[in-house]
């Protein structure tokens, strides 16, 4: 019986919007995909340039991955400040 | 050979030119012609280029021809200049015609130029003036703009018109001029004049025939021959001729006079001309009032002058005297047809005159009895009128006085039937006063009764809601304990919506029940809400969460995010009731207050976190609420069957 009850009611439960408690989390998961995401690709890229145009130097791929890394830096200390500050879903925004 | 092809080329030319003359001299005046005269001093360049074939040279020749010959006049000219002039001037000397014929075209093209100006000009007139004949708006331009135009259309005009009325031709132009004006000629003998041509014809007919008055005036001026109508003259004639015819005349004039004297007719002494054998006196007839009789003895009288003058009356006579007798008779026949004509005429006159009288008098007669008919007929209408005027208002009347009668009448029924109405209104009125008396008398005791009845129904009915409702209250509490009951012992919230129902379906309308179930948030119902335990679960992992994000400044970046998460694992936990407002605090506080079991404290502290902390503890704080909700209700809902159930007891 517990079971059937518990089957019933679980897709209630769930929801599309993360518990509250969860939000942090969530955002640290983001931000730690992203980082590793670009810096890759600036890597990638820097690796591409260096042994296209820079005679297989090693400094256009650490370029590349500042660039990817900060880029990521700076996506993730914006949604953080962003969260900050209470949501403004559904509100009206009255321009002077 | 080229000089021999450019001289049969040229071969009229050559003719002209003497024969001694040089070729090339000849030959070269054509390119003379075309070219300057300056540029002489070149002998023909044509024939040294082309020297070998003859054709081109006779076709450069050629073209020479079609240069412009000099007329006639001009060929004794290079005949004569050469000779002349040295032999470099021939140039020019070929040119030397043309200044001889320029002046006398010059002067003929003027000559000719003026002539043709005039023919044009007088052309143009011409036609100007005929078209002007034709069309009405010409004829004002032209007249009004062309000089002499209009002399000239008004002399064609006037020859047109004199055309077509030969009658009049002497007759002055119709278009008076306007500086000369109108000339009237008046002839010299016009007006009154003395006419000598009348005394010419003796034959017609005047004064000098049948006049008496005029006798004496004529005398006078009598001049030649002898006058048949004078008295006189015929007298002297006489004397001059011959006395013998005295004695016959005198015998005739006797006969004649008597009848002239009184009728004032035609001469009356006819004067015997001189008659050698026997003069025929004229006719003379008294009564000749007629025309016809008149000319008849004019003839006769005519007849005898000239047989007077032929001195033949002897031979004649006899034959006039008859005539003469006639004549009278017939005169006196007229007379008397004359006489009787007049006489019937005056009858017919007189009896036209009485018929007229007679007709007149029946006309007025019949007038008169017209009228008197008319009259009559006319009085009788008038009475006839009056008659049926009167007699039609008469009627009015009559209509009129039956109409007011029948209101009258109408009225006073009326009245009387509602005299009636209201009789029998009051005696039905009197009756059912009687009959209600006499009813209540009995009915009042019948009330009394039902009335008794009615109120022991409504005490038992009283009894059976009181029964009612306590079955009611008891329902109510029953149900809210199993939603109690249900809330309580969930491992997982599940939704309590058939519980719920239960309990408002037993509630039925009580309003206290349906508010509190409408304060509910339906999410509550629908989804659940958790127990107690689960609350304190879900604290703990909220708490946790909150405690990474409790170091946090006002606006945290990455970095600020970092250290925070690494500096909240080296604090010290706080447990109890602690005191102060930091995040720790609170949490160990609202910890120690769920554990105690009090959530709306627990809630109320959660409520007082700020920033990031809040925002995670966002979750759990709606939930406490809706427990919180839910709670309350349900114990509303409990109060309010324990209530009923008092009230039901009361």
């Amino acid at each position: 019986m517990a079971d059937e009850t518990s089957k019933s009611v679980t897709p209630v439960i769930k929801t599309s919007r993360p518990m509250s408690e969860a939000l942090l989390n969530e955002k640290w998961d983001r931000c730690l995909s992203s980082f590793l995401i670009r810096s890759g690709l600036g890597l990638s890229f820097g690796i591409v340039f260096s042994v296209l145009l820079f005679k297989r130097r090693a400094w256009p791929a650490y370029v590349g991955l500042g660039f990817g890394a900060g880029r990521a830096w700076e996506e993730c200390d914006n949604s953080f400040k962003r969260a900050a500050a209470p949501s403004k879903d559904g509100l009206r925004v009255v321009r002077p | 050979m080229l000089r021999a092809s450019i001289l049969r080329a040229r071969a009229p030319i050559r003719s002209i030119a003497p024969a001694a003359a040089p070729q090339w001299r000849v030959a070269r005046r054509f390119f003379a012609d075309d070219k300057k005269t300056g540029e002489t001093a070149i002998p023909n360049p044509a024939p040294s280029t082309t020297p070998s074939n003859p054709t081109p040279s006779a076709s450069v020749g050629s073209p020479s021809t079609n240069l412009p010959k000099p007329p006639p006049v001009s060929r004794s000219a290079p005949v004569e200049q050469p000779e002349t002039t040295p032999p470099t001037g021939t140039g020019s000397a070929s040119v030397a015609p043309d200044p001889v014929q320029a002046p006398k075209p010059k002067k003929r093209r003027f000559r000719r130029f003026l002539i043709q100006l005039m023919i044009l000009s007088a052309l143009g007139y011409v036609g100007g003036v005929y078209y002007s004949l034709v069309s009405d708006n010409f004829h004002d331009f032209f007249t009004e703009y062309v000089p002499f135009g209009e002399d000239a259309v008004a002399y064609f005009e006037e020859r047109e018109l004199r055309k077509r009325l030969p009658g009049r031709a002497g007759l002055p132009r119709l278009h008076s001029h306007p500086e000369g004006g109108s000339k009237v000629t008046i002839p010299s003998n016009h007006g009154l004049s003395s006419r000598v041509a009348e005394e010419a014809d003796l034959a017609s007919k005047g004064p000098h025939v049948s006049a008496v008055a005029d006798n004496k005036a004529a005398a006078p001026h009598s001049n030649d021959g002898p006058k048949v109508g004078s008295n006189k003259t015929p007298q002297e004639v006489k004397k001059e001729s011959s006395d013998t015819t005295e004695a016959s005349s005198h015998s005739l004039l006797p006969k004649v006079t008597p009848q002239a004297e009184p009728k004032k007719e035609v001469a009356a002494p006819v004067p015997e001309p001189a008659k050698p054998v026997a003069p025929i006196d004229h006719l003379a007839v008294g009564s000749a009032t007629e025309p016809v009789v008149q000319d008849v003895v004019k003839i006769i009288n005519d007849l005898i002058t000239v047989i007077n003058t032929d001195q033949a009356g002897s031979k004649y006579g006899s034959a006039l005297e008859k005539a003469k007798s006639d004549l009278g008779k017939v005169v006196s026949d007229i007379n008397t047809l004359k006489a009787s004509t007049q006489k019937d005429a005056e009858e017919k006159v007189k009896s036209a005159h009485a018929e007229f009288d007679q007709a007149a008098k029946e006309l007025v007669r019949r007038l008169e009895v017209q009228m008197q008919d008319q009259e009559t007929h006319w009085k009788e209408e008038y009475e006839n009128e009056r008659e049926r005027l009167s007699q039609t208002y008469r009627e009015k009347l009559q209509a009129e006085l039956d109409a007011a009668q029948r209101v009258y009448d109408q009225k006073l029924k009326n009245e009387l039937l509602e005299q009636s109405i209201s009789l029998q209104r009051s005696f039905a009125a009197s009756v059912r006063e009687r009959v209600e008396a006499e009813r209540e008398g009995r009915l009042g005791r019948l009330n009394e009764l039902s009335s008794s009845v009615h109120e022991l129904e409504k005490l038992t009915a009283e009894w059976n809601s009181v029964v009612d409702a306590n079955l009611r209250t008891q329902h109510l509490v029953v149900a809210v304990e199993a939603v109690k009951s249900a809330l309580e012992n969930q491992v997982i919230p599940k939704p309590f919506i058939t519980e719920l129902s239960a309990l408002k379906e037993i509630a039925a309308d009580d309003p206290v029940v349906s508010a509190a179930i409408a304060s509910i948030n339906p999410a509550a119902y629908q989804r659940g809400i958790p127990n107690s335990a689960q609350l304190i679960d879900r604290f703990r992992r909220v708490a946790a969460e909150v405690r990474k994000a409790a170091l946090l400044p006002e606006d945290a970046g990455v970095a600020s995010h970092l250290a925070s998460l690494a500096m909240s694992k080296v604090l010290f936990k706080k447990s109890g009731l602690a005191i102060g407002q930091d995040v720790e605090a609170v949490l160990a506080r609202a910890e120690v207050l769920l554990e105690e079991g009090d959530l709306d404290n627990a809630a109320r502290e959660v409520n007082g976190l700020q920033g990031w902390a809040k925002v995670l503890s966002k979750d759990w704080l709606a939930e406490c609420r809706r427990v919180l909700e839910v709670r309350q209700a349900l114990d509303v809902i409990a109060t309010e069957a324990r209530l009923q159930s008092l009230l039901v007891e009361g």
